[in-house]
């Protein structure tokens, strides 16, 4: 008893990590804003209801983004560094991925307003979800640890399991919301498995001690380390949605609100590659043949996979989701092929994606039925004739991320297949460049909707106004099931009118989050230098 | 193997009192089923009506709040434990945590998980909406048949 006693109260001397609360700003910066906001909303119920706490989450992001560019200024000019005893590393990898996260998190942030002033549910608790999984994801862009790295994704991922399970009226967003939840537990397990197993073969959780570990040691066991790895992959390809570990996207995308589908579109793609990407570069080095086929293998069935099956899809937000997968096994290319150049190439390929995908899933928003959630492709028929601003800019957008020159998502694609022929491996370029073809045709199909004429008879001698079906579109008597009732019959029978009269309601969030995705994804196209040499700056740390 | 031996004796002992205690119970009890005792049992009385299928979600919160402070609890005690170790670092540390803490528990309240009792509705609700006007026990109450 006295020993024990002895032992507490003298206890081994705790040496402290020097902590940089610079390393860690964006974070702390998104987490302090989100708690504020939902200070300020329980001390004033009143705001809850407001613009105001947009803006202030709005400006929390703004301040996230300006912290990261002030970091990344830092970089260049003194170069990469670890902090928190390495178990944080602030390179450039990491500060890219950050400027890509705030970023999307400032995008979502508009674009989530424009679908709450419609949807007038939880304002409050949206931003502060999207502020909270931000973190999250940022602090996975720069975990320097294992450990560190799964806290990233437990915090990014378990706020957007509510956010996919938001509009709580609807059967498919709650349908949505539990499988999510339930299959990215059972990832999240896999993957803690694989850092059990990483740490049992290499004694260590830190990325950079396991890879001099690798480098100086023989692995008896080899089996543990292969397993650990294995699960490790398994672990963050259903993050990034990956084939065979993609099935919950389409029905994930589709249930969630299109803002919030954007959003998650975005991030979690970025955080989850931020993951694979530097586990398996930097921590795996020495295991590189053993994984690299692996990832070829995932990289060439998600390319193909996502590319066929969006062909299929009668409903948009499906439609985006396999092309989400799609672009998925782009970023993959960079992956597999483990060089400088294909980390940068993902690098380049993620921010693209981002802009572009955030944007998209705002105009969707537009047209999303308010009791279902669902956007038949049909629904935008004739968009050209009635908006043709929305329609040029959703045109731009979809061909962006179909590769078209003048875009960024023509760069993108070029230098993740730039990097995979360098890499000598001829048939997955050719398999990307493949489903790039068939790619194409999903996103001019809908290209070819917005512009085709809508038929004569169901335009013009219409007999209800668009007072009316601007009611029924936006479920303004809060009647589920209503398919039953006249008005629903002729709002079916007249997808255009409907068109025609939300159009009318674009709000100037979603007018501002498509802008500037334009802006970006043009704007870089023309002048791609200043992106492509961030990219090029932006490398792993060893 | 040998220290797991003892686990291995206790699971082994654990499924055969189950085992047994099943098989005795089905060899040993007599049956003899009769229409009250198969019927759902309730404090002896027979039941009138279904139970009430909705119940205030608000248990569920309330266990949240209990959930959120136990977490801040498992933090504290090898925080305390280890106070003089830790110094001032670990003291900002943990008002950070408890601050974060009770945020959470600010949001709650404003959204109304402590507010208990009934939800308050306009107009009068009928306690037993098949006693109508016409049922016996109304036309006893109302004296005019009487009379």
């Amino acid at each position: 008893m006295n020993s024990i006693l002895g032992l507490i109260s003298t206890g081994p001397k705790i040496v402290f990590p020097s902590i940089s609360y610079k390393a860690i700003g964006p974070e702390i910066i998104l987490i302090v804003g989100a708690l504020v906001i939902m200070l300020i909303s329980s001390l004033a119920p009143s705001l809850k209801r407001t613009k105001a706490i947009g803006a202030m989450a709005f400006a929390v992001t703004a301040i996230a983004l300006i912290d990261s560019i002030v970091l990344w200024s830092n970089f260049v000019s003194h170069g990469a560094s670890r902090a928190i005893a390495s178990s944080i590393v602030l390179d450039g990898f990491a500060i890219f991925l950050m400027i890509t996260i705030s970023s999307a998190a400032l995008l979502s942030v508009l674009a989530g307003e424009a679908y709450l002033s419609r949807s007038r549910i939880g304002r409050v608790e949206y931003h502060c979800l999207l502020l909270l999984s931000s973190a999250g994801a940022i602090l996975l862009a720069s975990a320097g640890d294992l450990i560190v790295v799964f806290l990233g994704l437990e915090i990014l991922s378990i706020a957007l399991y509510v956010m996919a399970a938001f509009e709580k009226r609807n059967q498919l967003s709650g349908e949505a919301g539990l499988k999510y939840f339930i299959l990215g537990g059972f990832s999240s397990a896999i993957f803690l498995y694989g850092i059990a197993l990483t740490y049992g073969a290499t004694g260590t959780t830190n990325i950079q001690k396991i890879a001099s570990f690798l480098a100086t040691n023989t692995v008896t066991s080899n089996g543990v380390l292969l397993a650990g790895i294995a699960l490790l992959i398994v672990g963050l390809g259903f993050k990034v949605a990956a084939v065979p570990f993609h099935l919950w996207t389409p029905d994930v995308y589709q249930g969630a609100p299109a803002a919030a589908s954007g959003y998650m579109a975005a991030v979690a793609k970025a955080a989850g590659f931020a993951g694979l990407l530097r586990i398996l570069i930097t921590a795996f080095p020495t295991q590189r043949l053993d994984w690299q086929p692996i990832i070829w293998g995932l990289a060439a069935l998600t390319l193909v996979v996502g590319a066929i099956l969006a062909i299929v899809q009668s409903d948009i937000k499906r439609m985006l989701a396999y092309s989400s997968i799609n672009h998925a096994g782009f970023v993959l290319l960079g992956v597999a092929a483990g060089t400088a150049g294909g980390v940068s190439g993902s690098l380049y390929y993620l921010i693209a994606y981002t802009f572009m995908v955030i944007g998209t899933f705002a105009i969707v928003n537009v047209f999303e039925d308010s009791d279902t959630g669902v956007v038949p492709i049909e629904r935008l028929r004739g968009l050209a004739r009635t908006n043709p601003a929305l329609a040029l800019f959703m045109a731009v957008l979809l061909v962006a991320q179909a590769g078209a020159p003048l875009t960024t998502g023509l760069l993108a694609k070029f230098s993740v297949i730039a990097a995979t022929v360098k890499a000598h491996s001829y048939i997955l370029a050719v398999i990307a460049m493949l489903s790039a073809v068939i790619a194409t045709f999903f996103y001019l199909r809908v290209v070819a909707v917005m512009y085709s004429k809508v038929p004569q008879d169901k335009v013009s001698e219409s007999p209800i106004d668009d007072e009316e079906v601007l009611v029924f579109a936006s479920g303004g008597d809060g009647d589920l099931g209503s398919f039953d009732r006249p008005e629903g019959d002729l709002a079916v029978l007249a997808p255009a009118k409907v068109a025609v009269a939300r159009s009318l309601r674009i709000s100037t969030e979603a007018k501002i989050v498509v802008g500037i995705s334009i802006l970006f994804t043009v704007g870089f196209g023309i002048f791609p230098n200043p992106l492509v040499h961030m990219a090029d700056l932006a490398k792993l740390l060893f | 193997m040998a220290p797991y031996l003892p686990i291995v004796i206790m699971l082994g002992l654990g499924m055969l009192f189950a085992a047994g205690s099943f098989i005795g119970s089905g060899l040993l009890a007599p049956k003899k089923p009769t229409n009250a005792k198969s019927a759902p049992y309730e404090c002896g009385i027979v039941p009138q009506r279904e139970p009430v299928a909705r119940f205030p979600v608000r248990f569920y919160l309330i266990a949240m709040i209990f959930i959120i402070f136990d977490i801040e609890i498992i933090f504290l005690y090898p925080f305390a434990v280890v106070f003089h170790q830790l110094g001032s670092f670990g003291l900002s540390e943990m008002v950070v945590f408890a601050v974060v803490v009770f945020v959470s528990f600010v949001y709650l309240i404003s959204n109304g998980a402590l507010d208990w009792g009934p939800v308050k509705r306009y107009g009068i609700q009928e306690p037993y909406p098949q006693r109508t006007t016409t049922s016996t026990i109304r036309r006893v109450a109302s004296g005019e048949e009487a009379a």
